[in-house]
């Protein structure tokens, strides 16, 4: 029998979770029948007795000073109702190993399984269907949480082991390939077709296992097709994309500068004192869709992977998170069939990068959200890790022949299988269904012990090569590292959460938290006490052949055994055509505003202009003790800066810069100069804190509707403007990363969801007491606007999206003149000259007059010139422009010699920003009241 | 010693900041003590630092607490008595009054708590802390004095029951409260982070060299930790007195 332990807090105490529950019911929900709720705790022990459950409860689970329990009977009996919410069965609950250690440690004998779970205590004159609500769209994701209805007879998951099937590939029609491809592999007909005659050549059919790890292999996710693809565009042929990609970084790249790039799970810079540091930027939008809180996290989790399964191990010091979505109060009418309110999305988003990140001690310092409606489909969720190396363990391993192919980390359970074909997959209204058992809830302590042992086993030379398991599961992480030699593994050794896996599902499930290192046998029984010394499991799974094929056995049984040959080269090189026909927006007339306080309130509320400090706050931006430019700083720590600056070796004052740029609207419009837009804003917002433009490296992210049609020669676009962007400005990309599956498909609509590029960039300084933030110092100074731009190219600003305007005029960014404009901000910032720097981006010059201002703790007067349209003057949006506030007693003309620059005016004593207008007074308007609106948004999300 | 278990994650930037001190930290694995391959013995201060111990399943700490109770009980004990300095920050904080240490200095019954933050959320943000008359060591010397440092906690706030605050109050065991910009004591969020009764944000023992508090002190020991450092000319970390302090006496009494 079951033991139960519920825990709650006395009954005089304040319920701040069960308030927090309360509030997003009020407001998220906006059901008011609900007058108070409150949590309980529950706990359940399998295989004591009550009087061991009353000690755990007593000693470990309880502290009367402020909490109550019961054993084996409700906790609270006043409430109109009780609803307890639980992990489905299989889906791993973090808590459950804790409670076995610790009973374990108080000395409890017999306790075979521990869960636990939460009991909501609602009270108010609610309805059943209120009750419902509450239930499906705030407390209860389907995909891994269920409500408790009766109290479980076992928490102990068991069942056969499922046997390996042979498929029939060899005789089935293309009916029948295709019905095979359905739901389960995501292939065309032609690759389906490919692993046919295959096997017809062989002579045999394939076991699950085989055709699994094929799909697999050959995702869109794991393979890049369209990216390496043959191009086609009108009628002329391209370098397929990554080879465009590829080269513009051989030729910018200078010699010493980039370690490794495209070839590990992350690319390599150099730092200093033979340190190096690396970066990888993932996504993780499909599952992210259907379970943010869980798919946020994973994501998370399997970026750090990433850095970790750098070189031989990297640290990871920094986080950066960028979000898509649809406004948060977007009608639930709106939202289509199978997919969740983006309000949920963005606030259970958050918190599973808040969790990961806090708890693995990587602090989250750089990121944004961008609002769309036509992201109510699909998010985009955007990831980045950051990791130090020493400069001496940062190329990819090469395991070699009788290596042992060790598994370290979290166990193997059923969770995530299908992981990388269902992303590479477009969404459809029956994905939440089909595809839940392809997400999961991740354990950041897990990944946190593993990565401090696999630190532990680097820096004593255990490691030969070591790399993530993330999509694809042990398939993907063993078949890529043993590719050029072969491998062999028995899947019957790898640790399992339960009982009855079928061995095609041990090999490709995605748990995460696991990792696979080649270890040299003479090194394997040190590298296995590291492991244990961290309460880390470690398996040696098998060993690195030089076979060339990859072969798996479960006991006596060969369930795989292919070509890595065909495996990784099998696929033949897409060909894909398409023809670019311009779309033809209008550019809309608008009327100069007459109510100028209003307009600049209405742009600093625009969902993508607001504060996003609420979701600043709930992560942990100081833990490693290197933060030295946080998010938001100045007077009250309200003033957001533009890049985050860390010192990652302690006793340095060697910095490292990171920041990011992404603008999907512009995309609408026209791909190219959108991209161009995104890579100068993410420069610019590393230059303005002061990072040295030669002295960095980029990172692409395409997120992408299926690149079919106009969706696929936008894309070639965007790779020009990577490639254009990256040759004048002789910045190397090193990593990155294409999502091409940004469609949803409904029943009865198609959402094409807007292509997203976001460039990250990372680069080195040598002092970070040379840089500088973004807030007003103090009154008096100069105001300088340095850049180029033309003023009435407002094509998908927020102002014109204020009148509902799309508009056609993308600002266009002069390549040929940016780099100059780029140094010349480094050299003021670096001679000491630049007291506050910001650069101008989504909200124009006037957003970022206020955002200085409202950090500074003063205003500023601005004399817009005569012959300027007022409002394109203070909300043309165009990157790779800055405001800077320069020492008294500098000089702009010398400082900004050679490169486009205007004086705005100066900083002021009083709380408010006036403008003027060719001499002549044009409005004046209240910090107080800009900073209101400014943050007003978010606050309503987010309560804070 | 800087004690790490699974999800430890304070402990590189904590023992940097008892080495900047003048001290010689390690850091040791709690398995390491466990299996008598390290003795506490051999160390004059223990720190605990920040993280998510085991997660902070069950309550923050929590699992921690009752291993260092369950297997370090004896070997905790003698350290104490032959006056080795405790420092818990953060999760470490949580550890020490989930054990009992804190307020009482003996491994005992739980008297103080930190609960869940009123806000109901984690939160990083930098708070104005006053240094309280109070006899603990770590803080000789800088009674009055009001410093900022980041808190960055989902539970944090301080708890009891009254005759156990009224205790802790007489007897001046609180070493640092939340105060508000005119250096007040101050139950208002968000200078008050976490709703703690009678903005207590750390404690000591009676002996004074257990102390524990939820702020990060070893956040605050470069120039550039300050989120405004570019706005204070000649800024003096303020958090490396608390570490001076604790190497300062462990070496006068070593």
């Amino acid at each position: 029998m079951l033991q139960e332990v519920r825990v709650g807090l006395l009954p005089a105490l304040r319920d701040a979770r069960g308030e927090e529950v309360l509030y997003e019911i009020h407001t998220a929900l906006r059901i008011e029948t609900v007058e108070a709720v409150r949590t309980v705790k529950v706990y359940r022990f399998e295989g004591i007795d009550a009087e061991a459950a009353r000690f755990l409860a007593e000693r470990l689970l309880c502290e009367v000073v402020f909490q109550e329990y019961r054993v084996n009977e409700p906790l609270i009996t006043d409430a109109d109702r009780l609803l307890e919410v639980a992990y489905r069965p299989g889906v791993m609950n973090p808590e459950a190993g804790s409670l076995l250690k610790a009973a374990g440690d108080l000395g409890v004998e017999g306790l075979l399984a521990a869960d636990s779970s939460v009991e909501y205590a609602f009270y108010g004159r609610f309805t059943d269907e209120e009750l419902a609500t509450i239930t499906r769209r705030l407390l209860v994701n389907e995909t891994i949480q269920q409500v408790v209805r009766e109290k479980p007879r076992t928490l102990l998951l068991g069942g056969e082991r499922g046997r390996t099937e042979t498929i029939p590939v060899r005789t089935m029609s293309d009916a029948e390939l295709m019905a095979l491809s359905q739901d389960r592999l995501f292939l065309n007909l032609e690759e389906m077709r490919l692993i046919q005659e295959y096997f017809r050549k062989l002579g045999r059919d394939p076991t699950d296992a085989e055709v699994e790890i094929l799909a697999q292999t050959w995702s869109e996710h794991c393979v890049h097709k369209t990216f390496k693809a043959r191009i086609i565009v009108d009628g002329r042929e391209k370098k397929p994309f990554l080879t465009r990609l590829r080269e513009a970084t051989a030729r910018v790249a200078r010699p010493g500068q980039v370690l490794s790039a495209f070839v590990d799970n992350s690319g390599v810079m150099a730092f200093y004192d033979g340190w190096a540091l690396c970066g990888k930027v993932e996504t993780h939008n499909a599952p992210s869709a259907i379970e943010p809180y869980g798919g946020a996290a994973t994501g998370s989790g399997g970026v750090f992977r990433d850095v970790m399964g750098t070189g031989q191990g990297a640290k990871v010091i920094a986080s950066t998170d960028i979000f898509c979505f649809a406004p948060p109060d977007t009608p639930p009418e709106e939202v289509p069939a199978g997919c969740l309110h983006p309000h949920y999305l963005l606030r259970r988003v958050v918190a599973g990068v808040r969790d990961y990140g806090n708890r693995m001690g990587i602090p989250t310092n750089n990121g944004s959200v961008h609002f769309h409606p036509d992201f109510r489909a699909k998010p985009t969720v955007i990831v980045g890790a950051y990791g130090l190396i020493p400069a001496t363990r940062a190329q990819k391993g090469r395991p070699r022949p009788g290596d042992a192919v060790v598994a370290v980390g979290g166990r193997t359970g059923r969770d995530g299988i299908h992981g990388a074909t269902f992303s590479s997959a477009a969404m459809t209204d029956r994905t939440m269904t089909v595809n839940a058992q392809a997400v999961q809830i991740g354990h950041a302590i897990e990944e946190k012990r593993m990565a401090d042992a696999l630190l532990a086993a680097r820096d004593e030379d255990l490691i030969r090569a070591i790399t993530d398991c993330g999509a694809g599961g042990f398939a993907s992480a063993v078949g890529e590292m043993g590719a050029e030699t072969g491998a062999l593994i028995y899947l019957d050794r790898a640790p399992l959460k339960y009982s009855g896996l079928a061995p095609w599902e041990i090999l490709l499930s995605e748990s995460q938290e696991r990792m696979v290192a080649a270890v040299a046998p003479e090194d394997v029984a040190r590298f296995m006490e590291i492991c244990r010394e961290h309460n880390v499991e470690a398996t040696v799974l098998g060993e690195f052949t030089d076979t060339g094929r990859f072969e798996a056995y479960y006991g006596e049984e060969k369930v795989l055994d292919l070509e890595m040959g065909f495996l990784h080269h099998g696929l033949p090189q897409r060909v894909l055509s398409c023809s670019h026909t311009p779309g033809e927006p209008e550019e809309p007339e608008i009327p100069v505003p007459g109510d100028w306080e209003g307009v600049c309130c209405r742009v600093l509320s625009h969902l993508n202009v607001c504060s996003k400090e609420p979701i600043v706050r709930v992560y942990d931006h100081g833990v490693q003790g290197t933060n030295a430019l946080p998010p938001y700083g100045g007077v009250g720590g309200v003033g957001p800066n533009d890049a985050v600056v860390l010192t990652p070796l302690l006793d340095r004052s060697y910095a490292a810069v990171i920041a990011h740029g992404l603008n999907p609207v512009l995309n609408r419009i026209d791909a190219y100069w959108g991209g161009i837009w995104a890579a100068a804003e993410a420069v610019s917002n590393a230059v303005a804190v002061g990072a040295d433009p030669e002295e960095l490296v980029l990172i692409d992210n395409f997120i992408w509707p299926v690149p079919e049609g106009e969706y696929l020669a936008q894309l070639d676009r965007a790779v020009d403007a990577c490639v254009d962007f990256s040759l004048a400005l002789k910045l190397p990309f090193i990593s990155g990363k294409d999502s091409l599956s940004s469609t949803y498909r409904g029943r009865d609509a198609v959402i094409h969801i807007p292509p997203v590029l976001c460039i990250s960039v990372f680069g080195r300084l040598p002092d970070a007491g040379k840089t500088v933030s973004a807030d007003f110092k103090s009154a008096g100074n100069l105001l300088v606007l340095v850049g180029d731009r033309r003023e009435e190219e407002l094509g998908g600003s927020v102002y014109y999206d204020l009148h509902g305007e799309l508009g056609r005029s993308v600002p266009r960014v002069d390549l040929g003149r940016l780099p100059a404009v780029f140094r010349a901000v480094h050299g003021a910032i670096a001679s000491g000259a630049v007291l506050a720097a910001h650069d101008v981006s989504e909200g124009g010059l006037l957003t970022a007059v206020a955002e200085m201002a409202f950090g500074g703790g003063c205003g500023a007067e601005i004399n817009l010139p005569e012959k300027t349209r007022p409002d394109f003057y203070l909300f043309n949006e165009t990157a790779g422009c800055f405001v800077l506030e320069l020492a008294s007693g500098t000089a702009p003309a010398e400082l900004f010699a050679g490169v486009p620059y205007q004086v705005l005016g100066r900083t002021v004593p009083g709380p408010e920003l006036r403008f003027s207008h060719g001499g002549r007074p044009l409005f004046t308007v209240s910090l107080e009241r800009l900073q209101s609106a400014y943050r007003r948004p978010m606050k309503e999300v987010f309560g804070a | 010693m800087v004690l790490r278990t699974d999800g430890t994650n304070c402990d590189v930037e904590t023992a940097y900041a008892f080495e900047q001190a003048g001290g010689s930290p390690r850091l040791v694995h709690v398995n390491q003590l466990r299996a008598g391959k390290e003795r506490l013995s051999a160390y004059r201060i223990l720190a605990i630092p920040g993280g998510f111990s085991y997660g902070d399943d069950v309550l923050s700490g929590k699992i921690l607490a009752v291993e260092l109770t369950s297997f370090l009980r004896e070997e905790i004990r003698r350290f104490v008595a032959a006056g080795g300095l405790i420092l818990g920050i953060c999760n470490g904080f949580q550890v020490l009054v989930r054990t009992g240490l804190l307020p009482l200095g003996g491994i005992g019954p739980v008297r103080t708590t930190l609960m869940v933050n009123d806000s109901a959320r984690f939160e990083c943000r930098w708070v104005r802390l006053r240094v309280e008359e109070s006899p603990c060591v770590f803080t000789r010397g800088a009674a009055g004095r009001v410093v900022e440092f980041q808190v960055a906690h989902g539970e944090g706030r301080f708890f009891t029951d009254t005759a156990t605050l009224n205790e802790i109050e007489k007897r001046g065991l609180v070493t640092f409260r939340y105060v508000d910009a005119g250096g007040r004591p101050t139950q208002d969020y968000p200078d008050n982070p976490n709703g703690s009764l009678n903005a207590i944000a750390g404690i000591t023992d009676p002996s004074g060299r257990i102390m524990g508090l939820m702020p990060h002190p070893e956040r605050n020991i470069l120039r550039h930790h300050h989120p405004n450092w570019r706005r204070l000319k000649d800024y003096v970390p303020a958090g490396r007195f608390i570490f001076e302090n604790a190497v300062a006496t462990a070496r006068r009494e070593g």
